[in-house]
């Protein structure tokens, strides 16, 4: 082969080894094996084998989970998310227009994903998210403990930017103040710790369901089938599935 | 120059639509990137009817304003552009002269390294977490500035300075270049 003829062919293999690079990280990634590191990163089991994207290792919904509308609604969505997220934010106002809409017919799940690398204060906040659940209950002026969670929630991405630009040092009491929390158990819960197994295990799960970043949501159907929705999409897109969801029987 | 030479492609509507394709293709491409595997699922779902098979992807290209920061949706549409541009600058040279050289490969470059970049900040870079893991991905991203917008920078600047090279070789002359001349 003459230097010439290589040079020429050198053009087009280029190319070709481009999207084939491409197409196979888009391939391993939606399809492939997991392939994260394990042990000694923040946000990752220390040792454990790494399982695949796999919906269906969605941990069951119970009543230990932050559930909005209908327990028994025909569609749950199961969101991921992490508090300091700015998409994770828009979609918090997106599936409350989605719960307001579709009433007893979807439920919304939320589960703790706290990227760790990109959002430093995030985890913190998960746990704060989780105290505000533990002072609701039958007799307490907040409502029950989902109740209290939802009301925490809310007013969190209402209230704040993102992208770990709050003073969660003065912000976190502020809004348990604000909702009717009892600060001073308010501020021991947030360094119990009683909540960190939890919060990992949601972060676990979202990983291996294939979760790679925030918004991360499952639309679970009556009969059990799984649609993932990764990001925060618009309303069209969302109701469109639903929709879909719905039909499913 | 290049001016010039975009004036004589796209004088031709077949190359207009070849480019507009080939952006729309990877505008679409780029979008839908987070959420192929919903798409595939959706597609390949016989109890799904046709419409809302055409229905979901179109209504997900409008996540460009929801899931995507004002420069990862800069980037992205400009690279979408380029890679419309560039491919029909690739083809009228390949036609007219039989050969194209550096800029395609240039631009080759600039479509990987914006790709590499694509996925919207939020999911992160998809390309990237796949090929060196989640973890990995992540955490390189943390330490750059724009989160990895820097690969959409860059497959923007690639890309255009690949336009720039084929536009070049397709405003050349038609002209046989002497090489050695043995007596």
């Amino acid at each position: 082969m003459t230097p010439e003829k290589l040079t020429q062919l050198s053009t087009p293999f280029s190319v070709l080894a481009a999207g084939i690079l491409i197409a196979g990280a888009v391939l391993w990634n939606n399809g492939g094996p997991n392939t994260q590191v394990a042990a000694g990163m923040p946000n990752q089991p220390q040792g454990a084998p790494q399982p695949s994207g796999d919906l269906e290792a969605m941990s069951p919904i119970t009543d230990d989970d932050h559930i909005r509308g209908n327990p028994n609604a025909p569609v749950k969505i199961v969101e991921y998310s992490d508090t300091e997220c700015p998409f994770c934010k828009a979609f918090h106002a997106t599936l409350q227009k989605a719960a307001q809409e579709y009433g007893n017919d979807v439920a919304w799940v939320y589960r703790h994903f706290p990227l760790d690398q990109l959002h430093s204060k995030a985890r913190k906040e998960a746990v704060a998210l989780e105290c505000a659940t533990d002072q609701g209950g039958p007799s307490s002026p907040l409502g029950t403990s989902n109740d209290a969670f939802w009301r925490y929630a809310d007013r969190w991405f209402e209230l704040t930017p993102s992208n770990d630009k709050t003073d969660i040092a003065t912000v976190l009491p502020q809004i348990a103040k604000e909702i009717g929390l009892d600060g001073s158990a308010f501020a021991t819960c947030l360094k119990s710790g009683k909540f960190d197994a939890h919060i990992e295990d949601n972060v676990q799960n979202a990983q291996a369901t294939g979760g790679n970043g925030t918004p991360w949501s499952i639309v679970v159907t009556q009969s059990g089938k799984k649609y993932p929705l990764s990001g925060a999409q618009p309303y069209a897109s969302v109701k469109q599935l639903i929709d879909l969801a719905l039909q499913e029987k | 120059m290049i001016i010039q030479a975009l004036q004589k492609v796209f004088a031709k509507p077949l190359f207009v639509l070849l480019a507009l394709i080939a952006s729309l293709a990877a505008f679409a491409f780029a979008v839908w990137l987070p959420n192929l595997r919903l798409l595939f699922l959706i597609w390949t779902d016989a109890s799904v009817s046709l419409g809302d098979k055409l229905a979901l992807p179109i209504s997900l290209l409008a996540s460009i304003a929801t899931n995507f920061t004002v420069l990862s949706a800069s980037y992205t549409i400009a690279i979408a552009i380029l890679v419309g541009v560039n491919t029909a600058l690739i083809v009228h040279l390949i036609q007219v002269r039989g050969v194209f050289g550096g800029g395609a490969v240039i631009g080759a470059s600039g479509i990987f390294t914006g790709a590499i970049g694509l996925g919207c900040a939020a999911c992160g870079s998809l390309i990237l977490t796949s090929l060196i893991g989640t973890a990995g991905g992540i955490s390189i991203l943390a330490l750059l500035p724009l989160r990895g917008g820097e690969f959409g920078i860059l497959g923007v600047v690639l890309l255009g300075y690949s336009t720039y090279l084929l536009a070049k070789q397709i405003t050349k002359p038609l002209i046989c270049e002497p090489t050695d001349i043995k007596v």
